[in-house]
């Protein structure tokens, strides 16, 4: 515990915070994207049950999804369990925890932005990428995804902003274990709890910063993409 | 220009005097039987079509739906067949919607069919040469035979000085130039051009059909163009397809069709032959051209023309020799009973009438491809009557260059 405390602490909260949210980021990509692509994709059949269910995590609290993924994790859960018995992996209340937690909540802003990104496409142009022979997934790569960069990338900032504020799927399915699955939101909390206000005060100026800074890189990657569509 | 496009391209076809050039082997044939679902009602099209064909339409008559589909692009049910190659071939009026029906369809990418949508869809994050190459493979790209045939089409298109420029920073012409050069790399079975001179100013028109004739020509590629504009489809194509409110209303020879629709017309029929540029009288400010053996029908209605020179508005970026179509209004041709003399103008062509038909007030007279819209007054002074001979008189500037 003494050695969380002082500049090195703050420095390993702040280190500790953003690796997790980062693993979450690059964790929930692949996913994302491609239901990104499948909900940008022409009507289909229970396209908008999926859309609800992707972006459930939004609005619900996030201690119930946090009670939820700690049914389905801990020890005796239905994944928990297995996954402890077979291979000896235990996921709550370890940083595994923390990332699969903020991972979840972050998951529906990055398939949201990056559906809304791919359907600026002009369709056209991924026509005319099949008629030259390219099949589905080359088009994707080829003409879809670098037109849509832009509006990708804001996604993935917006996701690991989310995953970095993260606080009630946290508590709920990883604890609040200082130099274990503290994060600088939980980290907060704690110092309030104790008493140590000049802290606490001291951590949320820090997040409140990091926030501001990609909040800042979100609306400069939306801006030039706007821009460029105006034209 | 001399070159071709893979195996199946004709190398140097001849560009010889007037009507004597030669397609060789047999065309491919394209058959459509197609059903598909628009918004206000389902297009029905049975067609079988040459390798110059068009389909001709008002906006809004599912012109463009209709290549998508061919492409693949856009489901729909019934079958495609391309140079005897079936690419679709699902159960017509199935009850499955949206699949397309039970049955076969080829992938887009499967089709190899070069679709050239309007203003082209150039992919605006790619240099105009990576758009051309975007239909080869990139480990075939610095291939000897990929360079030859890029080298072909930058040269049959014009489109050295654009390779290394980026799609946003070209006219509308350019861009629909590198989209056809783009679609002939990718060595389509069949070429799809939709409205390929919507937006552009009438000249730059001309020139855009004059160069889609002539890398027909050179290339041999069989295309299906769709237009609202008749002359369009009279410029690229032999064959053509009236769709009206999502049916075939008329189908055959594209000037035969033309011609019987224009009957029906009053002073916008417009008068549409092909011809060979002859020589640019500079100091005489005309250029002057050779009408195309048969400017009309084979059996002899213009036959006494044959040959027949005329004068047009000078346009000297016509190279001499080059193939044009020519376009007069029929309220802009004049029509006598005997030859006129001490008449300014110098396009004089005697003819015999095929027909006489009433459009609102006025007649209109048609002869071989010769329309002109007179008053009764002068059908009755002059004395016209199927079967008679008249002459058709056009002023240098009533003529307009459609394609070349």
């Amino acid at each position: 515990m003494t050695a969380l405390t002082g500049l090195g602490g703050t420095l390993h909260l702040v280190a500790f915070t953003l690796g997790v949210a980062l693993a979450a980021t690059l964790l929930i990509l692949p996913p994302g994207i491609a239901l990104g692509w499948a909900l940008a994709r022409p009507s289909w059949r229970g396209r908008s049950a999926v859309e609800a269910l992707v972006s459930l995590p939004l609005v619900l609290p996030p201690t119930a999804v946090g009670l939820g993924l700690l049914l389905l994790l801990g020890a005796h859960g239905p994944v928990g369990g297995p996954l402890r018995r077979l291979f000896g992996i235990e996921i709550a209340f370890t940083w595994k925890a923390v990332v699969v937690a903020t991972g979840v909540v972050a998951f529906p802003l990055l398939v949201r932005s990056v559906r809304a990104a791919l359907e600026e496409v002009d369709p056209r142009l991924l026509g005319v990428s099949r008629t030259l022979g390219r099949g589905p997934f080359a088009t994707f790569l080829a003409v879809h995804l670098p037109l849509a960069w832009r509006g990708v990338l804001a996604g993935v900032v917006l996701a690991f902003a989310r995953a970095l504020g993260e606080f009630g799927a946290t508590i709920l399915v990883a604890g609040n274990i200082p130099g274990r699955t503290q994060t600088l939101a939980l980290a907060i909390f704690q110092r309030v709890q104790v008493g140590r206000d000049r802290e606490a005060m001291v951590l949320a100026g820090l997040s409140a910063l990091i926030a501001f800074l990609l909040l800042l890189a979100v609306e400069w990657l939306t801006r030039r993409r706007e821009r460029r569509l105006e034209r | 220009m001399t070159g071709s496009l893979g195996g199946e391209g004709r190398a140097g076809a001849a560009a010889g005097p007037a009507g004597t050039e030669t397609i060789t082997g047999p065309e491919p044939v394209i058959r459509l039987d197609l059903e598909l679902p628009l918004d206000r009602f389902v297009l029905r099209v049975a067609a079988e079509l040459g390798g110059a064909a068009a389909i001709l339409g008002p906006s809004g008559a599912g012109k463009t739906a209709l290549l998508e589909s061919i492409a693949g692009l856009r489901p729909a049910r019934g079958r495609v067949e391309v140079g005897g190659q079936v690419l679709q071939d699902t159960a017509l009026q199935d009850t499955a919607r949206g699949d397309g029906g039970r049955g076969r369809s080829l992938a887009p990418e499967r089709r190899r069919l070069g679709y050239v949508p309007q203003e082209g869809a150039l992919f605006p994050h790619l240099s105009v040469r990576s758009n051309l190459l975007f239909g080869r493979r990139r480990s075939e790209r610095r291939s000897a035979a990929v360079m030859a045939e890029l080298a072909t089409v930058v040269a049959a298109l014009d489109l050295e000085p654009l390779l290394d420029r980026a799609p946003r920073n070209l006219s509308g012409g350019e861009r629909r130039r590198v989209a056809l050069g783009r679609a002939l790399l990718a060595r389509p079975r069949l070429l799809l051009l939709d409205e390929p001179t919507t937006g552009l100013d009438p000249e730059r028109a001309r020139k855009a059909l004059g160069r889609v004739r002539q890398v027909r020509r050179e290339l041999g590629v069989p295309l299906l163009v769709v237009t609202h504009r008749p002359e369009e489809a009279a410029a690229l194509a032999d064959q053509v397809v009236v769709l009206e409110e999502g049916q075939v209303r008329e189908a055959g020879p594209v000037r035969e069709v033309l011609v019987r629709r224009f009957r029906g017309q009053g002073a916008e029929a417009e008068t549409l032959v092909e011809a060979r540029v002859v020589e640019h009288r500079d100091a005489g400010g005309v250029t002057r051209v050779r009408l195309a053996d048969g400017a009309g029908r084979a059996d002899g209605a213009v036959g006494a023309e044959r040959g027949v020179e005329m004068s047009i508005p000078w346009t000297p970026d016509l190279e001499v020799g080059a193939s044009v179509l020519l376009a007069v209004g029929a309220g802009e041709v004049l029509v006598a009973s005997v030859r006129p003399v001490g008449l300014s103008a110098r396009n004089l062509v005697e003819v015999e009438v095929d027909a006489l038909t009433r459009v609102g007030e006025a007649w209109l007279v048609q002869a071989g491809p010769w329309l002109a819209h007179l008053t009764p007054e002068a059908v009755r002074e002059l004395g016209v009557v199927v079967g008679g001979r008249v002459w058709m008189v056009v002023k240098t500037h009533a003529w307009r260059v459609v394609a070349g």
